[in-house]
């Protein structure tokens, strides 16, 4: 591949994608919902630091024990982005759908691709090109967002520090890699597909699909159905509840009433209760596995996971510590930094990767595809 | 400049390109000739690179297509049949853009202004997308032409050019033919391309059925027969000769329609003037070129 070719393929859909009216469409309504997002948001932002401030004087005084609020760490200014990251995740993956579904099926419409191909360029060439230029716009795009976002925090007086620009930047990044995964995703229907019609609908097909299969796993009648109810705890009534949205904190509650009538061996009650604890344990793992790995093939499951993780560590934290038998020990487990920040996200750098691979894979699939293409 | 050497394309277990063996000089403005479904477009897209060859090979300026492919695009110009450019963009914007993916230079705003010219779209500044195909086909040329091509290719150039587009048309390619540039016509209207091409090669059924000048190919398409009509004033005898192949009589002898191998009109008077039959008229029917092409591709049918 050439730099000089691929520079102007790209920069002629750069251009062309800016110029769209689709593209100005879309990106006006994301701008629109950022922004009326982030003004909650920072509304709610400065309630909470209020709430914060108001904590740290009771606890001064001796009224309250600030360990024990685990989960409430000082507010950040990015609980802000939480808000826009779920608004983020539909609208922005439209705008990547809409981008890329027609951006071969177009060229054989307007039957400018027998022309373009009779250049002396590489196929492999224009398809990157192609990629590039949307991947260009989408940067832009998220820049322009992310930018605005900042402007808006401060405009409120929010000031981010560093670790927040940081962490800010990275949520702009995985904003950017979760629409470049639908603007691929589309790019490949558009090689394989006869007309921008049936791209269109084939990408939205499986954008629904993979959405609708990820939420229908991690609810939990679908789990239960595949891997059978949870393990019961021995001579006691049993009662579980669990999450339904992968920002949501799995929790599991089990009561054991005792039963005047009914003596037990304690020995054996204890016994019988700590298999029961492996059981369950297992049994928890073995869907939370289930649920992740389903999840893994969802950009917009991941974005929304690590996006959580970007905005809220400290919720994330407790995430990823639930069903770890010991303790977290509150007054050592630091809470703050980049590099508690960064240990986070690599708890969760198989979604991390997965954000990488899904565009790199279906890349792959419409590279081969256009390559392919029999041009009549 | 331009060759086809035992060139097949075969799809899905039908060849739409059989053996096709071609050569077209530099210079020469060559027309290939053929019915819908003769396998032009295909023979011409694999001369452009555009799709390989199942098997044989295609060269354009002694390089092989299928193995060169970006210096082959590099030498070439080429219009397909159902010609498209980017409806968002101008005729000198899709021009721009063809100029750099050629790589040239600063140079490309002179040349473009002078093909716009050249093909009557100075001074039009709607995008494409509001053009006529006619001012698509114009534009077409255009790009064909924007590389200084060694030869051009052009693809049933004139399917939707108005009388003016047509008479533009072939300015442009007795232009571009009389700086050397080797051109390649396809077409199935026989009567565009006996206009502007030197020679022609006739495609039927993926084959190549013949080949040559016009005369060559009028004198073979007609099996070199010779039809004359004969009008008398008295009746005509048996007519001989080792030339004549048949002959048939009408209104009592008074009329002759003979076939012969050569042109034997001047045997045949001698011998009513022998007969003493007065001649009232006798005429060689010189064969139609249209009814030449049509007996190539009939005999082809007959043969598939």
């Amino acid at each position: 591949m050439r730099t000089g070719i691929l520079r102007i393929i790209a920069g002629k859909e750069l251009r062309d994608q800016i110029r769209s009216k689709r593209f100005r469409t879309l990106f006006a309504i994301l701008l629109i919902i950022a922004v009326a997002g982030l003004i909650d948001g920072a509304f709610s932002y400065q309630e909470s630091l209020e709430n914060y401030n108001e904590m740290l004087v009771a606890a001064s005084e001796g009224e309250t024990d600030l360990s024990y609020n685990y989960y409430e760490g000082k507010p950040s200014v990015l609980e802000a982005f939480n808000r826009i990251g779920y608004l983020l995740s539909t609208v922005a993956a439209v705008l990547g759908i809409a981008m890329g579904f027609d951006l071969i099926t177009a060229e054989k419409e307007s039957k400018s691709l027998k022309i373009l191909l009779s250049h002396p360029i590489y196929r492999d060439e224009v398809i990157t090109g192609k990629a590039l230029g949307g991947a260009g716009a989408i940067a832009l795009a998220m820049a322009i967002v992310i930018v605005l976002a900042v402007a808006v925090l401060l405009i409120f007086g929010v000031v981010p520090s560093f670790e927040e620009t940081v962490r800010v930047l990275i949520f702009g990044g995985l904003s950017f890699l979760m629409v470049f995964s639908f603007f691929i995703l589309a790019l490949f229907f558009s090689t394989a597909a006869k007309d921008s019609g049936s791209a269109l609908v084939l990408t939205l097909v499986l954008f629904v699909t993979l959405s609708a299969v990820t939420m229908l796993v991690i609810s939990g009648p679908a789990i239960t159905f595949l891997i059978g109810d949870p393990p019961e705890p021995p001579g006691s009534s049993y009662s579980y509840s669990f999450s339904t949205g992968p920002n949501s904190i799995t929790s599991v509650s089990s009561s054991v009433s005792g039963d005047s009538s009914q003596e037990f061996d304690q020995e054996e009650y204890q016994e019988k209760m700590e298999e029961y604890r492996q059981e369950s344990n297992a049994y928890w793992e073995r869907r939370m596995a289930i649920t992740d790995t389903f999840t893994l093939l969802s950009p917009d499951q991941n974005y929304q996971r690590l996006a959580f993780a970007v905005t809220e560590p400290g919720l994330e934290a407790a995430r990823q510590h639930q069903g770890e038998n010991a303790p977290i020990d509150l007054m050592t487990e630091p809470r703050d930094g980049l590099s508690t920040f960064f240990g986070l996200l690599g708890g969760l750098s198989q979604r991390i990767i997965a954000l990488f691979v899904f565009p790199a894979a279906f890349f792959g699939l419409a590279w081969v595809k256009f390559a392919r293409e029999d041009i009549r | 400049m331009i060759r086809c050497e035992h060139l097949c394309k075969v799809y899905h277990g039908v060849p739409a390109v059989d053996d096709l063996c071609l050569e077209v000089p530099e210079g020469e403005v060559f027309g290939l000739l053929g019915p819908n479904g003769a396998g032009k477009s295909t023979t011409i897209l694999m001369l452009t690179g555009l799709i390989e060859p199942t098997s044989g090979a295609c060269y354009i300026d002694d390089l092989e297509v299928a193995t060169h492919p970006i210096e082959v695009k590099k030498k070439i110009g080429y219009m397909p049949e159902d010609v498209g450019f980017y409806p968002t963009l101008t005729a000198e914007e899709n021009l721009e853009y063809s100029a750099k993916l050629y790589g040239m230079g600063k140079e490309r705003k002179e040349r473009i202004k002078e093909l716009l010219a050249l093909v009557g779209l100075e001074g039009v500044t709607k995008e494409v997308g509001g053009f006529s195909k006619g001012m698509r086909q114009r534009l077409g040329i255009a790009k064909a032409l924007i590389n200084h091509p060694k030869a051009i290719i052009l693809d049933e150039p004139t399917a939707n050019l108005d009388p003016q587009g047509v008479a533009d048309y072939r300015r442009i390619i007795r232009h571009v033919a009389d700086q050397g540039t080797t051109v390649l016509v396809s077409s199935h209207i026989l009567s565009e391309v006996s206009k502007v091409c030197t020679s022609a090669g006739i495609l039927a059924h993926g084959k190549l059925v013949a080949h040559g000048t016009w005369d060559e190919l009028a004198r073979i398409g007609g099996d070199e027969k010779v039809v004359i009509h004969i009008e008398t004033r008295t009746p005509m005898p048996d007519l001989q000769s080792p030339a004549l192949v048949a002959a048939e009589f009408a209104e009592n002898r008074h009329r002759a329609r003979i076939v012969a191998t050569v042109d034997i009109r001047d045997e045949l008077a001698d011998t009513l003037a022998e007969a003493g039959v007065a001649i009232r008229s006798l005429e060689a029917e010189h064969p139609d070129i249209e009814d030449v092409f049509l007996s190539y591709y009939h005999t082809t049918e007959e043969a598939a």
